[in-house]
C-alpha cells in the first residue's frame, strides 16, 4: 500500500489517454477543452470588466473629488494669506467683506482638508501633507487672530504677528498643500490610466474559444458528414458577441474617458494653475505695498508670475493657452473674460507701482484694494471668479463624460457572464449530441 | 473498473450499453483540469482583488513633527557678527559731524547744481524709515500713515527742502538694509534709530547726534531677570544688522543672541517663549513695553548708542543742510515738543544732545 500509493495517479492518467483514443474519448476531451476556454474567457472579460467599471467609479466618486479637494485645499490657503495682507493694509479695522473673505477661505480649506484627508488612508505622501496641514492650520489662524487683535489697538506688533502667520504660510502650508495636489494630480492621472487598459488577456482568450469552436464544428463535420452543430454553432456565436462586446466597451471606455481628461480634468488643472498663479500674483503685490520700499523682492515675483499667467503682451501665457485650447465655447467665453481682466488688472498694477514709487502711498493702496471698477482688487476678484467658474463648468464636463463611459459598462459584467455560460451550455450540449451516439 | 479491461469482453458493433460509461470516464480528467483551470482563475481573482487592499499605516499611527512658528529670518549667533569690511576701524568721534553753512536757505529755494537743489526738482525726500518699532518709526494702523519722533524728524527736513512736510517718499528699511539703501540710492537720507559709529562712518556719513539712547534689557514682569549681567546662557533678541546685537555677542556674561529682522519680532518671541529678554536701546525697549503691559525695561544702560541721520558718502552739502535743520529744532523748541509727542515714557524731556562739529 505504502509503495503504491504514489503511483495512482500515473495509473490513472494511462486511462485517461487510453480513452481518449476512442472516439468518445476524443470528443471528450474537445468538450473539455472548449469549457476551459470559454470558461477562462469568461471569468477574464468579467474580472476585467469589473476592473474597469471600478476604476470608473473610483474616477468619481474619489480620484477627481479629492484631486479637486487638494487643489481647493491650495486656493483656499493662498487666498487666505493674500487677504490676510489686505486686510493688513486696510488699517486697524479691516472692512466687514475682507474679513468674510478671510473667514471663507479658511472655512473652505478646512472642510477641502477634511475630504482630502480620506486619501491619507491610501497614499503615505497625501497623509503626510494632510497631517502637516491639520496641525499648522489652527496655529496659522491663531497667529492671525493675534495680529488681529494687537491691530485693533493701533500698534506693530500686529504687523509682526501677521508676518510670523505669513511666514509660517509660505513656509509649511502652501509648500505641503502644493504636495497634496500634485500627489492626488498623478493619482487622478492612475486610475484615468487603469480605467483604460488595453483588452489583450480577454481577446486573446476570446480569439482563442472562437477558435476552438469553430475548429471543433469542422472535425465534427469531418467525423460525421453534419454540416451544422446548433449547440457549437450558438456557442460560437455567443463568444463572438462576447469578444465584440469587450473590445467595443473597451474602445467606448478609452474614448470617454480621454475626452474627460482632455475637456475635464485636464483644463480644470490647467485653470486651476492659471488660477493659483493668480492669487500668488495678488499676494505679491499686496505685499510688495506692505513691505512699503521694501518689497522690490516681492514686485520681481509678480512681474515673473504675471508674466508667467499672461504673458508679455498679457494676453499669451497660460490663461491664453487655456484660452486657446478651449473648445467648449461657455468656458472659452469664461476664460477669455479673465484674459481680459488680466489686463485691466496690469494696467491697474502699473498704476500702483507708479504712484507708489512717485511717494504717492496711499493712492497707490486705494488703487490696489479700493472699490473701483478699474483697480486692482475689482479686476482681481473678477479674474478669479470667472476661472472658478469655468473650473466649475470642466468639472460638469468630466463628470458627463466619465458618466457615459460607466453607462457603457453597466450590465456588461453580468452580460459577460450570462454570455460566456450560454457559449459553455451550448458546447455541451452542442458536443452531448455526438456523444449521445455512442449510447 | 478501468476502461482497457472492459475492451476485452466487448465487440466494436454491440457495446453500447458498456459504453455507457465511457464518455464518463474519458471526462475524468478534463473534469479536473476544469476543476484547476477554474480555481487557478480564483486564486488570480484574490491575488488581483487583494493587491487593490495593499496595506497602508493607519492614519493614527503617523506622528507629525510639531515645531513651533517663528518669526521670518531667525537665526541664532554662535559668535560676534561679521563687520562690514572686517578691516581695523580707526579711532574716531563718531558724534562730530560737518558743520552748517550759515543759516537754512528758504524752502523751495535751494542752491543750484546742490543735492537739495536735485531733490526739490525730484518733488519728494526719499527717506528709508522703520515701520515696525512703536514710538520711532512705526505704521498707525488706523490711519495708515508712519508715525513717530524718527518720522517727524525726516518731516522736518522734508519741511525745510519744500516748506511742505508731507513731500516724502518713505521706504520701510530693516537694520541690515539701512547702508545699502543709501549706497545704492534708493532714499536720499536715514532715519531710523540708527547709532552712529566709526565703522558705519567707513560707509555713510551722518549729521550731528539728534537723540541720545543706550542699551538696556526687557524682559518679563515676573521674570526674576534684573538686568544683562542676569541672563547668562539665556536666550536674548536683537536684530540683526544693528549695534545691539554686537554688544550681546561680546558681553561678559554670553547670552546666547538671537537675531532677527524687525525688532517687533523680537517682542513676538518674547511673547512666545522663544526668547527670556529682548536688549536694545531704551528707546525701543520703552515702545515694546507699551505694548505689552507684562514685560518691563530693567537694568541700567550699559552702552551709549546716539542716533545720527545717514546720508550716503559725496553728499556733504546734504549734510550740512540736515545739520542745519536740526541746529534749528534744538533752538526752537521743535525738538522738545516732538520728545513730550512721543517720549515721556522715557521721563520727562532732557536739553536735546549738543551739536558736535569736525574742526
Amino acid at each position: 500500500m505504502v509503495v503504491s500509493a504514489p503511483r495512482r495517479p500515473s495509473v490513472r492518467l494511462a486511462a485517461i489517454t487510453a480513452a481518449a483514443r476512442t472516439t468518445p474519448g476524443r470528443y471528450g476531451v474537445i468538450l473539455a477543452v472548449l469549457l476551459v476556454l470559454c470558461t477562462a474567457f469568461g471569468v477574464a472579460s468579467a474580472v476585467r470588466l469589473h476592473a474597469r467599471s471600478d476604476a470608473l467609479h473610483d474616477l468619481v466618486t474619489s480620484s477627481e473629488p479629492l484631486a479637486v479637494a487638494a487643489q481647493d485645499t491650495y486656493r483656499a490657503l493662498s487666498d487666505a494669506d493674500a487677504t490676510a495682507a489686505s486686510a493688513f493694509l486696510e488699517g486697524g479695522v479691516e472692512p466687514q467683506e475682507v474679513r468674510r473673505r478671510y473667514e471663507n477661505d479658511i472655512a473652505q480649506a478646512g472642510s477641502a482638508l477634511a475630504a482630502a484627508a480620506s486619501a491619507a488612508t491610501t497614499s503615505e505622501q497625501a497623509g503626510r501633507s494632510v497631517a502637516r496641514l491639520t496641525t499648522y492650520l489652527p496655529v496659522y489662524t491663531g497667529l492671525v487672530e493675534q495680529a488681529r487683535a494687537n491691530n485693533r489697538h493701533g500698534v506693530p506688533l500686529g504687523a509682526a504677528y501677521l508676518r510670523e502667520a505669513s511666514g509660517l504660510m509660505q513656509s509649511v502650508l502652501l509648500p505641503a498643500a502644493r504636495e497634496l495636489y500634485q500627489s492626488e494630480t498623478a493619482r487622478l492621472a492612475g486610475t484615468q490610466e487603469s480605467a483604460t487598459p488595453l483588452p489583450l488577456v480577454e481577446v486573446l482568450l476570446g480569439v482563442l474559444a472562437v477558435a476552438a469552436l469553430v475548429a471543433a464544428q469542422v472535425y465534427l463535420r469531418r467525423r460525421t458528414n453534419r454540416v451544422l452543430n446548433i449547440g457549437l454553432l450558438a456557442a460560437t456565436a455567443a463568444s463572438v458577441l462576447v469578444l465584440l462586446w469587450v473590445v467595443v466597451v473597451a474602445v467606448d471606455v478609452a474614448l470617454n474617458v480621454g475626452q474627460a481628461r482632455d475637456r475635464g480634468s485636464a483644463q480644470v488643472q490647467q485653470l486651476a494653475t492659471a488660477r493659483i498663479a493668480a492669487l500668488e500674483a495678488r499676494g505679491d503685490e499686496t505685499l510688495t505695498l506692505v513691505a512699503r520700499g521694501a518689497g522690490a523682492e516681492y514686485e520681481k515675483q509678480y512681474a515673473e508670475i504675471s508674466e508667467r499667467l499672461g504673458g508679455a503682451d498679457g494676453r499669451s501665457g497660460a490663461l491664453g493657452r487655456a484660452r486657446d485650447s478651449i473648445e467648449d465655447p461657455a468656458v472659452r467665453a469664461l476664460v477669455q473674460d479673465a484674459v481680459d481682466r488680466q489686463q485691466v488688472w496690469r494696467a491697474a498694477h502699473a498704476e500702483i507701482r507708479r504712484l507708489d514709487d512717485s511717494g504717492a502711498y496711499n493712492e497707490a493702496v486705494a488703487v490696489a484694494i479700493g472699490p473701483q471698477a478699474n483697480g486692482a482688487a475689482a479686476a482681481f476678484t473678477g479674474l478669479d471668479d470667472s476661472l472658478g467658474k469655468a473650473i466649475g463648468l470642466s468639472r460638469q464636463r468630466f463628470d458627463a463624460e466619465v458618466g457615459s463611459a460607466r453607462a457603457a459598462l453597466s450590465w456588461s459584467v453580468a452580460g459577460a457572464v450570462l454570455l460566456t455560460v450560454l457559449a459553455a451550455a451550448g458546447a455541451v450540449w452542442g458536443m452531448w449530441q455526438r456523444l449521445k451516439e455512442y449510447r | 473498473m478501468s476502461s482497457s479491461v472492459s475492451g476485452k469482453w466487448c465487440s466494436d458493433t454491440n457495446c453500447h450499453s458498456r459504453l455507457v460509461h465511457r464518455p464518463l470516464a474519458g471526462l475524468a480528467g478534463p473534469v479536473a483540469l476544469v476543476r484547476l483551470v477554474s480555481l487557478m482563475a480564483l486564486v488570480s481573482l484574490v491575488v488581483l482583488v487583494g493587491g487593490c487592499g495593499a496595506s497602508a499605516p493607519l492614519p493614527g499611527d503617523r506622528e507629525v513633527g510639531f515645531t513651533p512658528p517663528e518669526p521670518v529670518g531667525v537665526s541664532v549667533l554662535t559668535g560676534p557678527p561679521t563687520t562690514t569690511t572686517g578691516a581695523p576701524t580707526p579711532d574716531c568721534d563718531p558724534t562730530a559731524s560737518l558743520r552748517p553753512d550759515g543759516p537754512l536757505p528758504p524752502p523751495g529755494q535751494m542752491p543750484a547744481g546742490s543735492t537739495m537743489a536735485s531733490i526739490v526738482a525730484s518733488g519728494r525726500l526719499r527717506v528709508g524709515v522703520d515701520q515696525n518699532t512703536y514710538l520711532f518709526g512705526f505704521r498707525d494702523s488706523f490711519s495708515g500713515e508712519l508715525e513717530g519722533f524718527d518720522v517727524d524728524i525726516a518731516r522736518q527736513v522734508a519741511a525745510a527742502l519744500f516748506g511742505d512736510p508731507s513731500k516724502i517718499q518713505f521706504v520701510t528699511l530693516t537694520s541690515t538694509q539701512r547702508i545699502p539703501a543709501l549706497q545704492q540710492n534708493q532714499v536720499d537720507i536715514v532715519v531710523r534709530t540708527m547709532t552712529v559709529t566709526c565703522e558705519r562712518w567707513k560707509d555713510v556719513d551722518f549729521s550731528t547726534v539728534y537723540y541720545q539712547a543706550g542699551q538696556r534689557v526687557l524682559v518679563h514682569r515676573d521674570s526674576g531677570y534684573t538686568d544683562l549681567d542676569s541672563l547668562a546662557g539665556k536666550r536674548v533678541c536683537s536684530a540683526a544688522g544693528s549695534t545691539s546685537l554686537r554688544n550681546l555677542a561680546n558681553a561678559p556674561s554670553k547670552p546666547v543672541p538671537v537675531a532677527v529682522r524687525d525688532w517687533t519680532d523680537c517682542l513676538v518671541m518674547l511673547q512666545q517663549g522663544q526668547v527670556d529678554a529682548v536688549s536694545t536701546d531704551d528707546t525701543i525697549l520703552v515702545g515694546m513695553a507699551a505694548q505689552d503691559p507684562n514685560t518691563v525695561v530693567r537694568g541700567p544702560r550699559f552702552t551709549d548708542e546716539p542716533y545720527g541721520i545717514a546720508v550716503a558718502k559725496g553728499r556733504e552739502d546734504l549734510v550740512r543742510f540736515v545739520n542745519a535743520v536740526l541746529e534749528r529744532i534744538r533752538l526752537d523748541g521743535t525738538w522738545a515738543g516732538l520728545y513730550q509727542h512721543w517720549l515721556t515714557e522715557l521721563g520727562s524731556a532732557p536739553a536735546p544732545p549738543g551739536a558736535r562739529y569736525l574742526p
